[in-house]
């Protein structure tokens, strides 16, 4: 075996352990789009490490906040906070047509020198400080104050302004949402009730809301009923390391003459490639997980079909990265704050549909994702008239539009009706239908994916019945058929989750790795929950 | 003998157990009926001319819905082999892949075509075709059509310059496809009965029939063999639970045989019952391996489907010869099938891998027209830098409509369909809305009955029409990782940096050579390495779509066009439209995409050249990369990513007249 594959299972009984304590913490999925609340923001830049799943500490410059921050959204996430610094610095979010204003306290070490802020997009008036390139400075030990009118809603970046190559690249760098003034609602959204029908939906489940607004922009087109913000980075640690060498080298220095920091930028050798300051797996831990007190925000989406998640994703070290939402196409809203619209019709949209979302620096996108299953030509659920299980033989009345949405309340809700009861497999399948066009092969020769549901089939409910091992199953019909309730797939569970996991990462596929170890860097699992399974984002 | 066969029974019963629990590992899937295509509604091996939306009734149970008139779109299939090989790079170093191989298709693959076949074409027996060799042969097709001979030159087998086939090996059915029996049992009993039942035969088996009314068996060794017993034949069952004096009803079933007054055979040694050798997916190992094996090509078995075909892709993973140390499994990704399963999406973290010695049938419904690629998602930085990447597109639903029909009015038929309807107040992601209301009809393409052309989109409007098209897939090579890659020593990811650039495998000038590049194994066999060209050749006045994809694992490329510009039509496999219907497409000379995208490319020389003249036959283009490094081949300052495009006369089968 090699030694890639050594670290490999290594790395992957990390994951598995990983996954399995923030289940035993939680029991739950943790995601949507954590930040703090302004207009007036308080922020500092200081030191300190970040660490990666393979166990390195790296010493970064961040930004974070000066004093208590003036609040968190979304309030139902318990245990929020916001410390001295954070890669990436906090997400600010304010709502359009307010008066912001930042003022930044500089913490770095003295040989940092200077540090700014810039918010491209805005007009902004910096304050304070001393002049440097491109704006306003604060020395150590100073401050400097930017303010700026949030014209217009959608999600950009900010990052420093000063000594960028080094800086952005020690992790000063965050993003700023700006809520629509006038966000559109229910039955004004373009498709009608939708959102209400969702919202209804995930109150059946007990299900809290963990959108920041309803729509992205003031625009019909752009309601929402989920959101995630994805900031894409990478580090090369020789960079991190010479900084820190000579950053101690010249405090300890007690000569006449001391130097000056020059850590070279180039040639550059990135090494590991992260998510919102995290490497996969730690990203798909909880928000504001204690064992990343400088990584607060993670990666971790999930949603139920028929949702429409907005999807905030920005490019924020110097390379580019393809990031492939593996499920389903991506509809882009708009740029940096800059909705496209179509040049008849205002109102509609004109933004690209893509399957990869090419991450640039400094580049935002504003995005709409969602799954339903439409097409697939089998019964995603496994329903079963035939069964004696009564979610088995769920009704599905299509709408308009080919969905199950009246009944909010079923397990069911938004599925595709086109293909209700339609069979996938050939014979028998546990308690799912026959007569189907497909054969699943012997289990034997298949190897299950830790987020293997463990069936064709989606929710706990289908995939037990799926594997004979639903409640009042015969002994010993469990497994019998078809693919075996997998026993490896802890972080899906076949009988509390089972949801269909789609891998989300860099298709630069180098990228997903954490310093030359697989599975690693700039990838997530997204999954697709049925009904049945409680999304709860409070962690 | 009751005592004996209460020995036997047991054992019996157990092996048939297992070999009912384990069935067997290879094997193909091909049906030729299914729900959504009924073969008495519809012959599934051609494409039907468009009719309207396919109307449903619901079952015979009422539980689901079951198409009644209009069924639109086939069933197609196609079996990939995963494993390793060998390419040869535009210096001549050979390079180590993992890769996947054809196994089906493999002339058509041979002759730079999709491997994707129909039913009837796919369920062949490569012991019915006319084939010059009675086994297929290691290397096949290659070896076959002569690659390994000493007059061999690169290219020189596939079309011709004027077009026609020269391939020795026609066969295009999935390899290894074997008859098989499904049922055999052993005889306990077989007698006739008497009077009025003379002619009426009881066999009593030595296990539970599996036999039902009107099945076929056959029943051998009643006699002298082989087969020439008194009972020896196939007869159709005609009861079944049988009261005999022996053992229980359900061991037993009857036939009629012409002829009264055969003797009773009892606990014959050799009498059994089977059923008739028949085509279920079941394969012969020997052909699978002495083809698959070390059969690797880069790009990957190319595969075309059109809108509304059931997919039923196989792979089967036949080992990396060159690595015994890996147990790697493979998968397929189709990647950006929209509204995808996990369970059919090929990563293996989210859904079942194939081991080695395995067989997995993906199952899809053909997704919206556009162009889609694939690859392997097992480790993907190391799959996909070894070679697992090919390419995969949808042709339109449009391109089947009649010559002379309304396309407008034929997409607006399509929204009364909710699977392919696209209201964009309804639906976000839907990317062919209705353009404005025009009467455009509907021109001859290869699916509505033409010898070229189609659409690459539902466009409605006649905008993305092509006389040509080129599949052209972007990759890269570093030469370090793949000799790591061959040996057994760790894998460095972040040092990963490609040093060939790769337009369909090739990087020029391999890119302008016709025909399949082959490469010699380790086996000594020669193996189609790179079976697909890269030339464009595009008739004067014609238009040419290029489906282009990058799957290039460390970087991003840019491709330009060195003269015609290039009109940006679709892109990630979406018709570039708004919502209000207004086109998006734009022109350019250039394009960039990151691994994991792809864009359709209309070059157009039915339009005057920038000067006002005419485009004609005889002109060169150029297709190349601005990244001017990757111009290289490895340590040659000359070649990569790069080729021509030629203006000709005509075309045929892709051959500039």
């Amino acid at each position: 075996m090699r030694a890639t594959n050594m670290k490999n299972s290594i790395l992957k009984t990390r994951l598995l352990a990983a996954v399995v304590a923030a289940m035993l913490l939680t029991v739950s999925a943790f995601a949507a789009a954590p930040g703090i609340t302004g207009p007036t923001f308080n922020l500092q830049a200081a030191p300190a490490y970040i660490n990666q799943p393979d166990g390195q500490m790296i010493y970064s410059w961040g930004y974070g906040c000066n004093g208590a921050a003036g609040g968190f959204l979304p309030s139902a996430i318990a245990g929020a906070s916001c410390g001295t610094m954070q890669v990436p610095g906090p997400t600010l979010i304010v709502t359009e047509g307010q008066t912001v204003t930042v003022n930044l306290q500089n913490n770095l070490p003295v040989p940092a020198g200077n540090t700014s802020i810039l918010f491209p997009g805005f007009t902004v008036t910096p304050s304070g400080g001393v002049q440097g390139l491109l704006t306003q400075e604060a020395i150590h030990g100073g401050a400097v104050t930017y303010t700026f009118t949030a014209s217009t809603p959608g999600t950009r970046s900010y990052y420093s302004g000063t000594q960028s190559d080094l800086q952005v690249e020690m992790g000063m760098y965050g993003v700023i949402i700006v809520l629509p003034k006038t966000p559109v609602a229910g039955t004004a959204c373009t498709n009608g009730d939708l959102q209400a029908s969702n919202a209804s939906a995930q109150g059946a489940w007990g299900e809290a809301n963990f959108t920041l607004s309803t729509s992205a922009y003031d625009n019909p087109n752009t309601c929402y009923d989920r959101e995630y913000l994805f900031q894409f980075s990478e580090m090369d640690p020789n960079i991190h390391t010479q900084a820190l060498l000579q950053v101690n080298a010249i405090l300890a220095c007690t000569a006449a003459v001391c130097p000056t920091l020059q850590v070279p930028t180039e040639p550059y050798h990135p090494a590991y490639f992260m998510i919102n300051g995290r490497s996969m797996p730690d990203d798909m831990d909880p928000n504001y997980a204690p064992q990343y007190p400088h990584q607060p925000y993670n990666g971790d989406p999930h949603m139920h079909p028929g949702e429409l998640v907005l999807l905030r994703i920005v490019g924020q070290g110097r390379w580019q990265h393809p990031f492939h939402e593996h499920g389903n196409h991506v509809r882009i809203l708009g740029r940096d704050g800059n909705l496209i619209q179509s040049v008849s019709d205002t109102t509609s949209l004109a933004g690209p549909l893509l399957f990869t979302t090419t991450t640039t620096p400094g580049l935002a996108m504003d995005g709409i994702f969602y799954w339903t299953g439409k097409g697939l030509n089998w019964d995603a659920y496994g329903h079963n008239p035939a069964s004696a299980d009564p979610s088995a033989k769920l009704p599905c009345t299509p709408d308009g539009n080919g969905y199950n949405t009246t009944a909010t309340s079923a397990i069911n809700y938004y599925e595709w009706c086109q293909d209700h009861n339609k069979p996938l497999q050939s014979k028998p399948f546990g308690d799912v239908a026959a007569n189907g066009p497909a054969t699943l092969p012997d289990a034997n020769i298949l190897t299950n994916g830790a987020w293997y549901g463990g069936s064709p089939y989606l929710g706990p409910n289908a995939t037990l019945r799926s594997t004979g091992c639903s409640a009042g199953a015969p002994a010993g019909s469990c497994g019998a058929t078809g693919s075996t309730p997998p026993s490896g797939t802890i972080a899906n569970s076949p009988s509390d989750e089972a949801g269909f996991a789609f891998m989300w990462h860099s298709h630069n596929e180098r990228e997903i790795t954490t310093n030359n170890i697989f599975p690693g860097g700039m990838m997530m699992m997204m999954l697709v929950d049925s009904r049945e399974f409680v999304i709860d984002e409070t962690n | 003998m009751r005592k004996q066969l209460q020995v036997w029974l047991p054992i019996l019963l157990v092996c048939f157990a297992t070999v009912g629990a384990s069935a067997q590992s290879f094997r193909i899937q091909c049906p030729t009926s299914t729900i959504t295509h009924p073969s008495k509604l519809h012959n599934n091996d051609l494409e039907p001319a468009y009719a309207g939306p396919t109307t449903f009734g619901t079952d015979a149970n009422g539980h689901f819905l079951v198409p009644t008139a209009n069924v639109n779109g086939a069933i197609k299939c196609q079996q990939i082999s995963g494993g390793d090989g060998y390419a040869t790079m535009g210096d001549g170093t050979q390079t180590y892949m993992f890769s996947f191989g054809p196994l089906s298709g493999l002339h058509k693959i041979a002759n730079g075509q999709p491997g994707t076949d129909s039913p009837s074409e796919f369920n062949k027996l490569y012991s019915d075709s006319s084939q010059p060799n009675p086994y297929l042969q290691p290397g096949d097709p290659a070896t076959t059509n002569g690659a390994g001979d000493a007059s061999y030159t690169v290219g020189n087998v596939g079309f011709d310059a004027a077009g026609n086939d020269t391939s020795s090996f026609t066969f295009d059915g999935a390899v290894g496809l074997a008859k098989n029996i499904p049922y055999l049992a052993t005889i306990y009993d077989i007698s006739e009965g008497v009077g009025v039942n003379r002619n009426r035969v009881t066999v009593v088996l030595n296990t539970q029939t599996p036999f039902g009314i009107g099945d076929s068996v056959r029943i051998c060794g009643t006699g002298t063999l082989p087969c020439s017993g008194p009972y020896d034949g196939t007869w159709t069952v005609t009861a079944v639970n049988i009261n005999n004096p022996f053992l229980t009803p359900n061991f037993a079933f009857q036939f009629t045989h012409p002829t009264a007054g055969l003797p009773d055979v009892n606990e014959s040694p050799t009498a059994t019952a089977s059923s008739v050798p028949g085509v279920d997916g079941h394969v012969e190992t020997r052909p699978m391996l002495d083809v698959g094996v070390m059969n690797g090509n880069i790009p990957a078995p190319l595969m075309a489907i059109d809108e509304d075909d059931e997919f039923f892709l196989t792979l089967s993973n036949v080992g990396m010869i060159m690595r015994p140390d890996l147990f790697e499994q493979h998968t397929v990704h189709f990647h950006g099938y929209p509204n995808a399963s996990a369970f059919y999406d090929g990563v293996p973290d989210a859904s079942v891998a194939i081991n080695i010695g395995g067989s997995f049938t993906y199952y899809y419904l053909a997704p919206d027209a556009g162009t889609y690629f694939w690859h392997c998602h097992i480790t993907p930085p190391e799959h996909l830098q070894m070679g697992m990447v090919g390419q995969i597109y949808v042709r339109p639903r449009q391109d089947r409509v009649a010559v002379g029909g309304g396309l407008y009015a034929a997409l607006q038929q399509q929204q009364t369909d909710a699977r392919t309807a696209c209201k964009s107040s309804a639906d976000i992601l839907c990317s062919n809305p209705l353009p404005p209301s025009n009467t455009v009809l509907a021109v001859s393409t290869i699916q509505n009955g033409g010898t070229s052309g189609g659409y690459a989109y539902n466009d409605g409007d006649g905008s993305t029409y092509y006389d040509v098209e080129y599949p052209i897939q972007i990759h890269g090579f570093d030469p370090n990782f793949h000799f790591v890659g061959m040996t057994f020593n760790p894998e460095g990811f972040t040092d990963m940096k490609d040093k060939y650039f790769l337009l369909n495998g090739r990087s020029y000038p391999d890119t302008v050579t016709s025909g399949p590049m082959a490469t010699q194994s380790v086996d000594g066999s020669m193996h189609y390495s790179q079976p697909l060209s890269a030339i464009i050749n595009i008739p004067a006045g014609k238009k040419a779509l290029l489906r282009i994809s990058d799957l290039d694992v460390t970087e991003y490329q840019t491709l330009a066009s060195l003269g015609i510009p290039m009109k940006v039509i679709g892109y990630n496999a979406k018709l570039l439209r708004d919502q209000a219907g207004n086109n998006l497409s734009y022109l350019t000379n250039s394009i960039t995409l990151g691994g994991g995208e792809s864009l359709d490319v209309i070059l157009d020389t039915s339009v005057a050249r920038p000067d006002g003249t005419a485009y004609a036959a005889g002109q060169v283009y150029y297709l190349y990369t601005p990244n001017l490094d990757h111009l290289s081949n490895d340590a040659e300052n000359f070649g990569g990513l790069m080729t021509e495009v030629h203006i000709c006369t005509s075309v045929t089968n892709g051959m500039c007249q």
